[in-house]
């Protein structure tokens, strides 16, 4: 094998990492835009560069996420959202460097240990996570994961629960996953009849994204702004010291594990997984009260969790053929177009291919390091760019990261009516993370869930009659009645506390 | 240094004209490009995401007929609600031949059901069909409760309503009708589990969380090859070469003509007449191309005729159309 024999891989290396670490790194692009970007120049390429260059954007894409929700509160992809929660307030708090150092550490740290483990066991892995895992045993972890995480980012879980709830009833817009029926497509509204294919498509969770966070950020700095209550976050250039990172060892060691767990099932990912390690975090911590105010466990818990998740996602694309998300799905694609098809036989026919990506990722992880701790030093100096210069560049980028999407118009607007929507959550305390959740969750949920259905003849017990859907499914339960007197015991307190 | 300018001239002046040559030999049968058409890249338009088999099958078409007609194409990806999403793109564009729209058969069952109000037929022109396949039904290589048609039927109906068949369920796809009409003739009841992503289906039979599949050959190619699943039964009149050993629904006992799974290229209606026989006959000529013949054949695509031209296309849609039409009346959609 020889990923560096050239200059050309050297150049199609070095050129994948810093371009999904700028594309990642941009509010209102990601690297699904650079993927897209890329794919029809990757047809005249060799097919170990072309599969190397969207293994090496995959790692630095995700990595590159973190660094404008930590610094401008505006997650790069839905898997960065948790990131924002203690990244964002460590800013404001001028320790951006820290923040950003333990989010570069914990990126590399889960994607290597999500490597090291792909290689060694991507055939069984896959074999075992297909057989356990049919359509209920999915539901019932993303039952799970809804229960556990919906009160992330909200002032009290009941605004939570409501965020999450709207989510899920956007993920209902578009065509229905079981008979194709186009839902709110067609309809009258004030007593004027509409018609829309577009809406046909569903609401997209990118430029939803894009709105809560990007151009609701900027209406809520200008407005600040204009009130005069703004205040510039100093850029730290601070490393997070050993000790810290020592004392983090578990909260890293449980997201590696929950982030590899969830990206070997096909589908789940990487924003679940995010999610899960957050809020596993706060519940098992010691400083489970500063959650949400900067502590560095969230930030690492966040990342570690989500860059597992990447990489164990290439589990079953390479094993099975089967994508889980947008860029696994161009991954498979790239492989096709230079006549390979992933799956079983792909270790036999084209075994040399599989280790390049896998050496690309182990690289690209490792050098996102060394690129990290130059960017704790460098990208922090973004923060003394004035907001007025930044912000049309912000809102220019989120306009052509939306249209990007799918070159759909509507996605445009629905990134401005986002936008708005977001500003009025957060100054309400509702949860805009919640609402994404929700909506993602709530796709892939009706998805599982309707073929659940299917195949137990329409009968709820079903779920109970298979051991793990059953166990997550009582989990899930157990943990939304420990929140409600959790929330119940928290008010009592704070009255307590007023008298 | 006059002399040396001279020679750099006469060779540039050379690869003009060979370049003329070549390009000159590659259009041999094509028709006149129409005046001042072409001279700008082309969009086509593909209604499904990247990477997809739409998608390979548009990049592919789009590089043959780039070598063959010398035509330029940017391919654009407009994905959403089971390809209708890119409709109002398509028609929103000029009628000068620059958009060409990729579609499949989807497009087809769509209209005739009244999900779209376009009729592929009228509304726009299908240049031309470049792949059409058949369907088969397949099992896990390891299956031990059947391993043939034979023992299939036997196990369906010795448990009816048990068996699970993994389907792209769009409420009348050309799976449930192909299946509906099977059951019926064969008198089966297969529960059908409608799934929104095509890959999911493989997970699921390889996984055992269903007990068969409907699908194209083309798409499964890896698991064939792979060993791990294998076809029963051929949704086709006769037996085609590759799959000698695998009995036709026809053989089985039932008298129908199965529809078929195709993917073609469209313009809307309006195009100038000789834009559209340009553009028909570049991608006759894309069809031809060796790059692009052993693309169709990695996908299973050479062993019935898929090819057919502006004529031959609109008979297509229409006979599935009809087909579509009966069937869902017989249905109740």
């Amino acid at each position: 094998m020889n990923l560096f024999g050239d200059w050309h891989a050297l150049l199609i290396f070095t050129m994948g990492l810093l371009g999904g670490m700028i594309f990642g790194a941009t509010p209102g692009v990601n690297m699904l835009t650079l993927g897209a970007v890329v794919l029809p120049f990757t047809v005249t390429m060799l097919p170990e560069h072309a599969i190397m260059l969207f293994s090496v954007i995959y790692c630095a894409g995700v990595f590159g996420g973190a660094i404008t929700a930590i610094l401008f509160n505006i997650p790069g992809a839905p898997e960065n959202a948790p990131t924002c929660f203690d990244g964002y307030p460590m800013t404001l708090r001028g320790e951006s460097g820290k923040a950003i150092g333990a989010a570069v550490s914990c990126s590399a740290i889960g994607g290597l240990a999500s490597v090291i483990l792909m290689m060694s066991a991507t055939g069984a892995i896959a074999g075992w996570a297909i057989r356990a895992f049919g359509p209920q045993e999915i539901f019932a972890l993303i039952f799970f994961g809804l229960a556990v995480s919906a009160s992330i980012g909200a002032r009290t879980l009941w605004k939570g629960w409501l965020s999450v709830m709207a989510g899920l009833l956007i993920a209902t817009i578009g065509t229905d996953p079981v008979g194709g029926i186009p839902r709110f497509n067609e309809g009258s509204l004030l007593g004027l009849s509409f018609h829309s294919y577009y809406l046909s498509a569903g609401i997209h969770f990118i430029p939803i994204i894009l709105g809560f966070f990007a151009v609701s950020e900027v209406f809520a700095q200008a407005m600040n702004i204009a009130i005069g209550t703004r205040e510039r976050p100093q850029a730290g250039l601070e490393f997070p010291s050993a000790a810290e990172f020592w004392r983090v060892r578990w909260t890293m060691l449980r997201s590696v594990a929950i982030g590899f767990f969830a990206g070997i099932l096909p589908g789940i990912g990487a924003t679940l997984a995010a999610f899960l390690g957050y809020s596993q975090a706060q519940r098992w911590s010691r400083n489970r009260k500063n959650f949400g105010k900067g502590e560095i466990e969230g930030v690492v818990a966040s990342e570690t969790a989500n860059n597992a998740a990447t990489g164990a996602a290439m589990i079953p694309l390479l094993a099975l053929g089967l994508p889980g998300g947008a860029l696994t799905a161009m991954m498979m694609g790239i492989f096709q177009i230079h006549g390979m098809e992933p799956g079983p036989l792909i270790f036999i026919n084209s075994g040399d291919l599989v280790w390049v990506t896998f050496a690309a990722m182990f690289w690209a992880n490792l050098l996102i390091i060394f690129l990290g701790w130059l960017q704790t030093k460098t990208v922090v100096h973004l923060l003394r760019i004035p907001f007025r210069w930044l912000a049309p560049g912000i809102l220019m980028l989120a306009i052509v990261g939306a249209y990007a999407l799918r070159n759909l118009f509507i996605d445009v607007w629905v990134m401005f009516i986002a936008g708005i929507a977001g500003y009025l959550l957060r100054r309400t305390g509702y949860s805009a993370a919640g609402v994404v959740l929700g909506l993602i969750l709530g796709k892939l949920g009706e998805s599982a869930f309707t073929k659940s259905m299917q195949l137990m003849d329409y009968s709820f017990l079903g779920f109970f009659e298979r051991p793990v859907a059953a166990a997550l499914i009582l989990l899930g339960f157990a943990a939304i009645g420990l929140s409600i007197a959790g929330e119940f015991r928290r008010r009592d307190e704070q009255r307590a506390l007023l008298d | 240094m006059e002399h040396k300018l001279n020679e750099v001239m006469k060779s540039a002046a050379a690869a003009v004209a060979l370049s003329a040559c070549a390009s000159l030999a590659q259009s041999e049968g094509l028709p006149a490009k129409p005046a001042g058409f072409g001279d700008r890249p082309l969009t086509m338009i593909v209604p499904f995401g990247p990477g997809g088999g739409s998608d390979q099958l548009a990049r592919a078409m789009a590089k043959a007929m780039e070598e063959e007609a010398g035509l330029a194409f940017q391919v654009v990806n407009k994905p959403g609600g089971g390809g209708t999403a890119a409709i109002p793109d398509f028609m929103l564009a000029p009628a000068d031949g620059y958009t060409v729209l990729e579609h499949i058969d989807n497009a087809v069952s769509a209209y005739a059901n009244g999900d779209i109000r376009e009729n592929p037929a009228v509304d726009w022109v299908p240049l031309c069909m470049t792949q059409i396949t058949f369907s088969q039904i397949y099992i896990r290589a390891d299956e031990d409760r059947f391993t043939d048609w034979a023992a299939f039927v036997e196990f369906a109906k010795a448990n009816p309503g048990e068996v699970t068949m993994a389907n792209l369920g769009r409420v009348g796809s050309m799976e449930l009708v192909v299946m509906h009409q099977l059951s019926e003739a064969l008198g089966l009841d297969v529960k059908q589990i409608a799934f929104d992503k095509p890959a999911e289906r493989y997970g699921a039979l390889i996984g055992g969380h269903v007990d068969v599949l409907f699908e194209q050959p083309g798409d499964v190619r890896s698991f064939l090859d792979a060993g791990q699943m294998k076809p029963i039964l051929t949704f086709l009149n006769d037996r085609p070469d590759a799959f000698a050993g695998v009995p036709t629904h026809r053989e089985s006992g039932a008298d129908f003509e199965a529809l078929t799974r195709f993917r073609g290229f469209y313009v809307k209606s309006g195009v100038p007449e000789d834009r559209v026989e340009y553009l028909a006959a570049a991608c006759a000529a894309g069809f031809e191309n060796a790059e692009y013949a052993e693309f169709n054949r990695k996908k299973y695509m050479h062993l019935i005729d898929s090819y057919r031209d502006i004529e031959g296309s609109i008979e297509l849609i229409n006979g599935a159309v009809e087909t579509y039409r009966a069937m869902y009346e017989q249905l109740g959609i």
